[in-house]
């Protein structure tokens, strides 16, 4: 069996959760910061670190705005961040022997 | 944690309970979505039933403006309560999928409204029982469209068969007339609601 190379950026546990939290968003959708927090019921400051590491990888979009006046934090995939989570869970399968 | 030493087996399941549990979070919950319109239109239109009758004679001496109140005030508190609900448990999220509920919610609003301007022109020239029957007849028209075309909106075949049934049991009952119509949408339609909104939330 071919065990083909898995992206170490979303093979983290942590990575591979928020991940497919946002690939389970519409095409176009972008998740507020404490939603996004509250679904993966993680500590904000961890979520920023597993945030900033996909985004410079470029799976991951990040949009600062503002409500009135208070700041809000957009989070989405990018097309880039989409695709390599299908990679990834295409490659996931093969390893199991699926045959998708 | 020792993140790195899951297994692919797990890794998939993870990949699958998370995906699960967001789909469940960002639908709202149907017996929300469902039951308490089912409420207000079974008790309403079961208030005009007994308001017509079946020939003519009323079952209970109720008045049409009583029962009108009562279809009214119920629907007003079913969509405080949806507004209230949806509020609550709403995910912020914004882009296309905001920008197509919020669409969709006003074609409810435009829709209503442009209803019953239409009905409003044509209603003085008909009798009382048959004035009720056109403005319930027309207005559940539009919630039958509505209804189905949410359901190709988002792909939700349930959503699509609730609109296609309104408009089926509307259909019906307007050819029978007013004490018909009444009973059948309140037993049927309102009934319907309800039980749709406990046997899909037992699904989902």
């Amino acid at each position: 069996m071919t065990v083909p190379d898995l992206d170490p950026v979303i093979h983290a546990q942590a990575r591979l959760r928020v991940v497919a939290t946002l690939n389970a968003l519409c095409e176009g959708d972008q998740i507020a910061f404490p939603g996004l927090k509250d679904l993966l019921g993680m500590t904000a400051g961890n979520l920023s670190v597993h945030l900033t590491k996909l985004e410079d990888a470029g799976y991951v979009e990040i949009t600062k705005t503002h409500k009135g006046r208070t700041p809000v934090t957009y989070v989405a995939l990018t097309r880039r961040g989409r695709l390599a989570f299908e990679e990834y869970t295409v490659a996931i399968r093969a390893l199991l022997g699926g045959d998708t | 944690m020792d993140e790195e030493d899951l297994s692919p087996a797990e890794m998939l399941r993870l990949i699958e309970e998370q995906g699960a549990a967001v789909a469940r979070r960002l639908q709202p919950d149907p017996l929300v979505m469902y039951a308490p319109w089912g409420v207000a239109w079974l008790v309403g239109f079961g208030a005009f039933f007994l308001s017509y009758g079946l020939d003519g004679r009323p079952v209970v001496p109720i008045s049409w403006q009583l029962a009108l109140a009562i279809l009214f005030g119920g629907q007003v508190l079913a969509g405080a309560f949806l507004f209230w609900a949806l509020r609550a448990s709403s995910v912020q999220v914004r882009g296309e999928s905001a920008q197509r509920g919020m669409m969709y919610g006003y074609s409810w609003f435009v829709g209503m409204m442009a209803m019953s301007l239409i009905v409003g022109r044509f209603a003085p020239l008909l009798p009382r029982d048959q004035v009720g029957l056109l403005y319930a007849s027309v207005s559940l028209l539009v919630v039958a469209i509505l209804y189905m075309a949410g359901g190709a909106v988002w792909r939700e075949w349930p959503m699509f068969f609730i609109g296609a049934w309104v408009a089926a049991v509307n259909a019906v009952g307007t050819t029978l007339g007013p004490g018909w119509h009444s009973l059948l949408i309140s037993l049927l339609v309102g009934g319907g609601f309800f039980v749709a909104g406990i046997v899909l939330r037992r699904r989902g």
